[in-house]
Order: structure tokens, then sequence, then C-alpha cells
């Protein structure tokens, strides 16, 4: 059985995505799946930071340049049943990973017989970063409450839906995609049209992709929240994608603001291990289980498949 | 409105046909939450004037779907057919039965040169000039109602001006909206001027 990928990514750095990483990691560890944490973090690896673990020679460079299998390179934590591969620190002119190497990585971390494998990216909408996010089963973004973060988000969802349209477009329509997107961006009132609906009538392509999107959809985290209305926030965010975008987007809860985090990132450990029983990990467990039924109907859906072929 | 467009009450309150009637309620405050004051989640994508547009939009969709009996109308309006959990089926009121099924057409009426020019220059759009543009459209109360899905007793009351018998003024200025599609009016200058007077009306009270 292929293990299931999920990429943990949202547009604004500092949301807390290697902080959920983690703590997803942890959670979903303790539900008795075998976890792998993988990450991506191209602008500065430091996810081994929150589990307390020393710099390494062995990371992801290594499989990249070629030097090392992808299987080398797993590294036991100290929590039952979570390995993570480190992201790499130590080489500068690797930054921009091509899509085929992206891909070359997915196909490699998927035979690796975990149950999950969490990839944690970096800020940014860079190439690689957004096919990754194509390329996973569970695409789960953060977000804090700030506008600065929920804008930059829509933007990053943006760079999503127009990196898969590149896909499937040659360069030409492409380039009258992103004419007609500029030409929306300009105008003041946009009625009360999606932006699906828009690029449709602007270009007259038929966008059918859009269908696959909106079968699969976003997973949406709330971190940082310090009251009810942040709460709410996720729901009201979920209605905009699907007014405006024209995607679905699930939420799936939000975690509170919480002083033991930065406490226990100061400590280098993980804080569900060092303080189990703060709020938090109970958000946590509610996401985990949410994700783990998911998982499950999948896996079935998977066998049913199989079983008929 | 469209009942055929994408944009359909259901879509517009972000359920199903097939959702039971008490979620309803819950989806209908999320949105109003996210539409109405400045709301970050909506702040970069949408526009005052958008946001605005879209909550009464939803108010509209709400009066509609979360009235349980202006939903079976509408339901069977639109030709959908709900299969809703079985408490929720109980609890329905039994269906007016219509004798067909299709759209009511617009009725004929004479053109009136001299009242053509009086809704034309009219500024001061009460319940009684809808009144009297609706008798001159050849409109009765039943047909209108049954094309707006706005129950009769409401148009009634829109005409006298009764806030008593009225809801929310939302939800007037949305039926208002509404009759002035059927009849042909101005939209924003009628609901502008009817919901100032209407406004009016009610502080005298």
């Amino acid at each position: 059985m292929n293990s299931s990928v999920w990429v943990i990514g949202g547009g604004k750095g500092g949301v807390g995505k290697t902080f959920v990483c983690s703590s997803l990691g942890v959670t979903m560890s303790k539900l008795n799946q075998s976890v792998l944490l993988i990450d991506f973090d191209l602008s500065g690896a430091n996810l081994h930071t929150t589990f307390g673990l020393p710099l390494s020679e062995r990371n992801l460079r290594a499989f990249f340049d070629g030097s090392h299998k992808l299987i080398d390179l797993i590294q036991p934590t100290n929590i039952p049943r979570l390995s993570y591969i480190q992201g790499f620190w130590d080489d500068w002119s690797l930054c921009a990973i091509s899509i085929e190497q992206v891909r070359r990585l997915v196909d490699m971390a998927k035979s690796l017989g975990f149950d999950i494998v969490m990839l944690d990216l970096g800020t940014g909408a860079g190439s690689s970063n957004m096919e990754l996010i194509k390329l996973a089963d569970e695409k789960i973004f953060v977000v804090d409450p700030e506008p600065t973060s929920i804008e930059k988000m829509y933007r990053y969802i943006e760079a999503f839906i127009c990196h898969n349209l590149r896909e499937n477009a040659t360069a030409e329509s492409f380039l009258q995609i992103q004419n007609a997107l500029k030409e929306y961006r300009k105008k003041d009132s946009k009625g009360l049209f999606s932006f699906r609906e828009y690029m449709r009538t602007a270009t007259g392509f038929s966008l059918n992709h859009f269908e696959s999107l909106y079968e699969q959809p976003i997973r949406l985290i709330l971190n940082n929240s310090r009251s009810h209305q942040d709460e709410d926030l996720g729901r009201s965010i979920q209605s905009v994608c699907k007014k405006y975008f024209d995607i679905s987007m699930s939420y799936l809860g939000a975690i509170d603001y919480d002083n033991s985090v930065w406490r226990s990132t100061r400590d280098k450990a993980p804080v569900l291990i060092e303080k189990p029983f703060t709020p938090i990990a109970g958000q946590f467990l509610n996401i985990g289980k949410q994700l783990q039924q998911i998982e499950n109907q999948r896996k079935n859906s998977a066998k049913v498949f199989k079983s008929v072929v | 409105m469209d009942v055929q467009t994408k944009f359909n009450y259901y879509d517009i309150l972000e359920i199903t046909p097939q959702t039971p009637q008490n979620e309803i309620t819950s989806s209908y405050e999320k949105l109003k939450l996210t539409y109405s004051g400045e709301n970050p989640a909506i702040y970069t994508v949408f526009s005052l004037e958008e946001a605005r547009q879209m909550l009464s939009m939803v108010e509209e969709a709400f009066s509609v779907l979360g009235n349980k009996v202006l939903r079976t109308q509408y339901d069977s309006q639109m030709q959908v057919s709900p299969q809703r959990s079985k408490e929720d089926l109980q609890q329905q009121i039994p269906q007016k039965t219509y004798e067909s099924n299709k759209p009511i057409a617009k009725p004929d009426f004479q053109k009136n040169e001299k009242m053509e020019t009086e809704i034309k220059d009219c500024e001061s759009w009460s319940g009684e000039m809808i009144g009297k543009v609706r008798i001159y459209k050849n409109w009765t109360f039943e047909n209108l109602s049954e094309v707006t899905k706005i129950s009769a007793y409401y148009i009634k009351g829109i005409e006298k001006m009764e806030s008593q018998s009225l809801p929310a003024p939302v939800f007037v200025r949305g039926y208002v909206g509404q009759l002035c599609r059927i009849l042909n009016l101005n939209e924003k200058k009628v609901c502008d001027s009817y919901m100032k007077l209407y406004k009016e009306r009610l502080e005298q009270k």
C-alpha cells in the first residue's frame, strides 16, 4: 500500500506551518500511524529544531544531488512511529528545485511504506512548492487570523490555480489566461461572478480542471486563534473560496494561541510531548481524527477499486 | 433571478436541496457574518459594495429557503426532488398543488402613454404607486406571488406599507427589488425611494 502524501502549506511565513506539521505528526503517530516528516523548506530548514535534534549531513540535499537514496536519509525521533528527513541547510545553489526532481521525491516518498508522509513547505509560491501541492493526496493550508496572512493565502491559491492551468495549457493560451487575470485585477467592480466565471467568459476556455480541484478540497487550519471570532474566520474563508475561486475548502478547525508553544520551542521539544494536556493538544487530536477518517475512506475506496480490477 | 442559472438559492447559501432545514440557519448565519462588516476574510477579494450585494442575495435566499413552506414551493418550481431526512419530511406541511407547473407568463396589458410617463417621472415610490403599476400591468397578487415566490400576504403588506405584517427591512428591500424586476421598473431607484419612505413610516410609529 502506497503512503499518503500530505503537504502543509500556506502563503505567509510565520503562521506556524512547521509547528502545525510537527504537532500533526506527533498527533498522527499517537493515533497509531507511522509517520515520516520531510522538511521541504528551501529557505532554511528548521523542523529538526522543533524536535531538538542536531543538524546532520544526511539531509534532503543528499537526495537531490544523487549521493544518497531517500530511504537512507530517514532519521528516527524520540517519539514512537515518527521519523523525519532533514531539510537542507548546507547548500544554497540547489534552491531552485526542478519540477522533475519534485516528482521523483514524491514517487520515492510514496514507496517508503509509511502510513503518512508529511511535507513541510517553506514560504513562497514557487513552482516546486506548487507542484508538491498538486501531487499531494491531502493539501493542508495553515493561516492565521491576521489580514496579511489571509490576503497572502488568497494569492497563494491563485498561484496554485495558475500552476494547474499552465500544466494543461499551451504557452499561448496560458498567456491569454494571464492577461485575462490582469484585466480582472484592474477592474474596480467585478460583479458577482467568480474568478472562474470571469476566466471562462474572458478567454472562452472551458477550464474543466476546476472540477477536479472541487472534488479534492483544500483543508484549512487556522492557527493562533485568540477568540471565537477568529475561529469563525475559517468558515468565512471557506465561503469566500467557494464563491470567488469556485474551489472547495474544508475547514478542519482552529488552534488556539498558546504561550506554551513558544516556551517549548525554546526548550526544543514538541509542545504536545512536553505539555500533553494543553487545549491545543485536544484541538490537534480533533483535527487528526478528522484526517484519519478521510484517510480511511480513501484507503477503502482504493481497496474496492483494486478488488474490482 | 433565473432559478436555472448557477446562482440559485441553494448555491448562494452553500447548501444542497438535501440539506435538512435546521442546518440552513447555521449556514445563513455563517454567511451573514462573512459578508457584513469588515470581515478580514473578504477585504482583498470583494469590495464593500460587492459584499453588500452578496449579503442581500443571501438574505433573499434565506427568506425563501429558511421558510419550510416557501422552500417546498421553490423546490417544486425548480423541479428538484429533495431526499431529506425522515423527521424533516414528517414535519413538512402538505404542499399546495397547482394546476400546472408551468411558469406563469407575463400578462398582456394596454399601453397607456399617460401611465408610462407617470411611471417614468415618478420620484417618490410609495406602496400605493407600486400597487398602481401592478394593476396597470395586469398582475394579480396570486400570479405575482407564484412568480416571485414572495407570499401574497407580504406583497399586500408592501403595497400598504404595513411594517407589522412584514419582516425586517432588509428582506423588504429584497422583495421590492424582485417585484421591480417582474414589473420592469428601475430597481435601484424604486428600492431606494421605497425604503426611504418605509423607514420614515417606521420611525413615525
